[in-house]
């Protein structure tokens, strides 16, 4: 039995021969292979074409026409999503996306207010200024100017003022 | 005659540009930077040439190094394809100077359309409308200030050396104003090295239709009609059609006479699109001009049924356009869709990066697919995130639409996420298929909530995860993945 997650949704998964046990109810069904590849599945007679790449703990899967990617293990909790703008990660200022520190306008130390510019991040043609969600004093700033960063990296931390 | 081209560009286009030279029984040179070695249009020509490592700067956009590649490859020819220096008067001085061909206009055409406020003041001179905005006397914040009270708000601000929506801004009320300009003039400054901004008004519920046109060296100047772009995020086109829902025969005539008129008021040469806005009313105003080839040029190809890659090495070895064009011989026949797969989160539009685990593209009756990625391609942060175009002919828009959902429904990617959905959503919505929409089409979707996955997604990632070995075990794993699935069962 594992516990398989697709962003909101997850189910309960328990593999037979021939068979999948989803939450509890049976779906028989047939793999249909080329080279050893995945490349359908026959349920109840009809045939989803279907293509699956594992990476680690996650598999991307695309089946009749839409892409999922899923994970094993608990559900990631509401509000964790990676989606959103500049998001926030306890006191961090997260990059919303790859790219590359064009010029970071704040000093470590210095007192700032909530929607203050911290840096600019760019990537490809975009310039995006990533601000400050609250009023505090920055922390952390680890990156230099021309940096590249990864989504989810850390760009910034700002203590609550008073802190 | 072209003899050996040089495409001074990667991804899609270069790959696009070296299908119709090896057509033509030209010779093709790839260019690329260090880390883009592996890069699908590297491998597509006949040679290809480093531009050395270094940020882009150093490479695709530096122009001694084009020059560098082009003499050490012996190439005739320099196709700049779109983006990076496809809109330089400099390179393409550089190119007419060291006595090679350069496929595009002359670099003065150029000039005089890159200065956004002194293509307003050409166009209003040769009779062409103009979005109402600020003139080129306006120049600091008192003078734009006064002009935006005229104009009326809401208004954009925008860079006089800009283009794709860089530096762009709206603004609702005059208060905002100064903190918009600063902000448009510093971006301005960093991007283009020119800090000019003036201010446009913001038409409400405005379409984006532009023609595209084609000049030879022999005085001849046509149009090719129109294509509708009004689908866009971040002011960047994602659907374009052909032809447009929103034209009727006498205003596709007026339009296609300005954007003819706007070409030759700057002595164009070659392949060159023409942008208009057109408002509520109909009234439409000239935008900007592309001085290149345009992304969505296969549109017209496929209603026109011609090769406009062709035509611009034609013109660039010194041929007149054919007969057919100047007499308005041509017809526009069916209806066709350009969609752009970007790598791309689909509802807030940030660019993805990482490796594109599987590819399959979409195939079939009227499909075309215009890409620079493979099985394998790492899609990175430094350059564009344009995967691929979609492009689809049928014989009328409704038939277009359902063969565009066809072939999205067949298109496999894994690994990047990409706006496949957002352009599902566009093509499905109402508003879309009534045909009257503007470029807020995007932002009026309804927000979509992604269904959950099949019986059949789920039993396929519990496969996977079964399978023994890592990597792409489910893909290309043992025949009888049961042997190795205890372990995960247990």
């Amino acid at each position: 039995m594992s516990r398989l997650t697709a962003g909101d949704e997850a189910r309960d998964v328990r593999l037979e021969k021939g068979s999948a046990e989803l939450d509890g109810r049976t779906v028989r069904f047939r793999e249909i292979r080329r080279g050893g590849a995945l490349v359908a599945l026959e349920i109840g007679g009809e045939v989803h074409p279907v293509r699956a790449v594992r990476e680690g703990d996650r598999v991307f899967v695309a089946c009749d026409g839409s892409t999922y990617e899923m994970r094993r293990g608990p559900a990631i909790a509401p509000g964790a999503s990676r989606r959103g703008s500049a998001g926030e990660h306890g006191a961090g200022l997260l990059a919303p996306m790859p790219g590359r520190v064009r010029k970071t306008l704040v000093r470590r130390g210095e007192r700032i207010a909530k929607g203050d510019v911290v840096l600019i991040l760019e990537a490809m043609k975009m310039e995006h200024a990533i601000r400050a969600p609250r009023d505090g004093i920055v922390t952390k700033l680890d990156h230099h100017d021309g940096d590249l960063v990864e989504a989810g990296t850390v760009l910034a931390e700002i203590a609550a003022d008073g802190t | 005659m072209i003899r050996r081209l040089l495409v001074a560009n990667r991804g899609e286009i270069a790959v696009r540009v070296f299908r119709t030279a090896r057509e033509m029984g030209i010779e093709t040179v790839a260019v690329y930077a260090e880390d883009d070695a592996s890069a699908v249009h590297s491998g597509r020509a006949d040679r290809a040439v480093s531009l050395g490592a270094g940020p882009v700067s150093e490479t695709y956009l530096s122009i001694p190094r084009i020059l560098e590649a082009a003499r050490a490859s012996g190439a005739d020819a320099v196709h700049p394809g779109y983006g990076f220096l496809s809109e330089s008067p400099e390179l393409a001085r550089a190119v007419e100077e060291r006595g090679l061909s350069w496929v595009g206009p002359p670099p003065s055409s150029i000039e005089e359309m890159a200065d956004k406020l002194r293509a307003r003041a050409r166009m209003r001179a040769a009779g062409v409308p103009v979005v109402p905005g600020s003139d080129e006397n306006a120049r600091d914040d008192e003078a734009l200030s006064s002009a935006a009270k005229e104009i009326g708000f809401p208004v954009l601000v925008k860079a006089a050396a800009g283009g794709g929506g860089k530096g762009m801004s709206r603004v609702e009320a005059a208060s905002e104003l100064p903190g918009a300009l600063a902000e448009g003039r510093r971006i301005a400054a960093a991007a283009f090295g020119d800090d000019r901004v003036y201010l446009e008004k913001l038409l409400g519920r405005a379409r984006h239709v532009e023609f595209q046109i084609f000049a030879d060296r022999h005085g001849n100047t046509v149009h090719l009609f129109e294509r509708e772009c009004s689908v866009q995020r971040r002011h960047q086109k994602i659907v374009e059609e052909t032809p447009s829902p929103a034209l009727d025969a006498a205003l596709r005539r007026a339009m296609g006479e300005a954007a003819v008129a706007a070409a030759r008021s700057v002595e164009y040469v070659g392949a060159g699109t023409i942008e208009f806005l057109l408002d509520s009313e109909r009234r439409f105003y000239f935008l900007e001009m592309n001085t290149r080839l345009q992304v969505e040029h296969p549109i017209t190809e496929a209603t026109l049924g011609l090769d406009l890659v062709r035509w611009q090495l034609e013109v660039a070895g010194g041929a007149a356009l054919p007969v057919t064009w100047r007499s308005e011989g041509l017809a526009p026949r069916g209806h066709a869709i350009e969609m752009r797969l970007y790598a791309e989160d689909p509802v807030d539009f940030l660019p993805r990066s990482g490796s594109l685990e599987e590819w399959i593209e979409p195939a079939g009756p009227g499909v075309r697919v215009d890409s620079g990625f493979e099985r394998g391609s790492v899609v990175g942060v430094e350059y564009d995130p344009l995967l691929a175009k979609l492009v689809v002919h049928a014989a009328d828009r409704p038939a277009a639409i359902e063969r565009a959902l066809r072939a999205l429904s067949e298109w496999v990617v894994l690994g990047v996420e990409t706006n496949r959905p957002l352009l599902e959503a566009a093509l499905c919505s109402a508003e879309f298929r009534s045909g009257d929409y503007a470029t807020d089409l995007v932002a009026r979707l309804p927000r979509r909530e992604s269904g959950a996955p099949s019986d059949a997604a789920w039993i396929a990632a519990a496969l996977s995860f079964a399978a023994k070995a890592a990597g792409t075990a489910a893909v290309a794993g043992p025949a009888d993945p049961w042997g190795a699935a205890n372990g995960w069962r247990s």
